[in-house]
């Protein structure tokens, strides 16, 4: 009566194993250990059966002396093939030898979980597999289904975020704030520019209040800002590039720049290097010959005042 | 084990959506103010930004993201509005606190990206790390769709213009 209880979860799923509905102690064990191999369905990656024979075998002369001493571990759906196979394969005896064959049922649940080894919980968390060695703590198995739920988010994140080729968790992290940043960047500048909004900032620049096309300046003021951003790209480019930005400026080279001049229809390709945003058409530059030798080129966006 | 997207759900606005919620509150905006006084144009940027985000909220399915909920909310606050959402009280709050005291295993890799992507996504303050790249993974969808939305329209207006 005993055993039979401890055959019922696995019947469904293994079909070697019979389970009448009485039977002792020897029928059982000699069962087992009759019948050799294993049939390959059973066990996930099974070692050759000969190993198992042997395992068996030997196990089946210790069995012989303390037989009714033996209590099988209790074989659940999905992992009747890890217990069995972990079992054999290192020929260790996993199996404890509670004292008494009384309240086999309930020992074997302690006994389990005891054993610490190749236990395996029976229907506490039939999702989360127990690997040998390790703890089978209801919180690190928490931690564990927490952090592949993270993982998971990860990589759906990463075919989002451009440039997520990263193996790297925490670049691949850095990407995707990186991104976020610069997309909430984007939003800034494109609502900036956004029916002539830009045109204020320039205008605060150069002190012409009405529109002016291809405005190579108030020299005066445009010369100023030269002067100042060739001081400032001295001693940091971050700052220049801040100071640029706070005027609604940017920089670029000048080979570029020609290309956006001389282009007639309005371009879709990224030319500025700090943000992607493509620029307005209507353009004025002004030259900047850098103190290095290459020259830049500042850009800024027309101060036209459109009316939807 | 199913696709990632297949068990998260995230479905992003179409543009059409976004865009007509867009033009209407522009529309509003052009109405409400005039434009031409020099000192007033930070504020209009302003402006313009807050209603782009408010719209995209809006459009991203007013309650049913997180990111867009505190989204509508710190911007009727700026406009002391009182805002109404579906009762849906924010429980995950006393869930940090309680799973912060039981374990100390979570990466601190991803703990202090997580931190700073809270600063980031509006809204990220009570929420778990699993929940909140979920919500970063919608809010960059949006964030895109939005990118391009304006976009389309500053490159028409000016070509229109030319």
């Amino acid at each position: 009566m005993n055993s039979s209880s401890l055959l019922t979860p696995s019947s469904s799923s293994s079909p070697h194993l019979q389970s009448p509905a009485t039977f002792d102690h020897d029928d059982f064990l000699h069962q087992i250990f009759s019948s050799t191999p294993w049939p390959s369905s059973v066990l996930d990656d099974a070692p050759p059966p000969t190993s198992d024979c042997a395992a068996v075998t030997g196990f089946h002369h210790h069995d012989a002396d303390s037989r009714n001493q033996i209590t099988m571990i209790p074989l659940s759906h999905n992992h009747h093939n890890d217990a069995l196979f972990n079992g054999f394969s290192t020929g260790s005896l996993p199996f404890h030898l509670p004292q008494g064959s009384g309240g086999q049922t309930q020992s074997q649940a302690t006994a389990s979980t005891t054993t610490g080894g190749t236990t395996v919980q029976t229907q506490t968390k039939p999702k989360v597999r127990a690997r040998r060695g390790q703890a089978t703590d209801p919180h690190s198995i928490a931690e564990r289904l927490r952090r592949e739920r993270i993982a998971e988010r990860m990589k759906s994140l990463q075919e989002l975020v451009p440039n997520g080729n990263k193996t790297d968790k925490a670049s691949m992290l850095d990407e995707i704030i990186d991104y976020v940043k610069f997309l909430q960047l984007q939003v800034k500048v494109l609502s900036m520019s956004r029916l002539g909004g830009a045109a204020s900032v320039s205008s605060q620049i150069s002190e012409d209040a009405g529109g002016s096309h291809e405005n190579t300046s108030s020299s005066g003021e445009a010369k100023m800002t030269e002067h100042q951003v060739a001081k400032l790209m001295e001693e940091d480019m971050g700052s220049a590039m801040q100071y640029l930005q706070g005027k609604g400026l940017c920089l670029m080279p000048i080979s570029l720049a020609t290309t956006i001049s001389t282009a007639t229809c309005p371009s879709r390709n990224p030319f500025v290097k700090d943000t992607g945003v493509p620029l307005s058409p209507n353009l004025s530059t002004t030259t900047v010959a850098n103190g290095n030798g290459s020259s830049l080129v500042t850009v800024k966006d027309a101060p036209s005042v459109s009316k939807p | 084990m199913a696709s990632a997207d297949k068990l998260i759900n995230t479905d992003v606005p179409e543009k059409d959506v976004f865009a007509f919620h867009f033009l209407q509150s522009l529309s509003n905006l052009r109405k409400q103010n005039p434009f031409d006084t020099p000192d007033q144009k930070n504020y209009r940027v302003r402006k313009i930004k807050k209603a782009a985000y408010v719209s995209m909220a809006r459009a991203a399915g007013g309650s049913s993201r997180l990111w867009s909920r505190a989204l509508l909310r710190r911007a009727a606050k700026d406009d002391n509005k009182i805002v109404r959402f579906s009762r849906r009280k924010r429980k995950v709050t006393w869930k940090i606190s309680s799973k912060r005291r039981r374990s100390n295993q979570r990466a601190p890799v991803v703990e202090e990206a997580a931190e700073r992507l809270r600063n980031l996504v509006p809204g990220g303050g009570g929420m778990e790390t699993s929940k909140l790249m979920e919500e970063t993974a919608h809010y960059i969808k949006c964030l895109s769709m939005q990118v391009k939305v304006m976009q389309c329209l500053v490159d028409g207006l000016h070509y229109n213009k030319n």
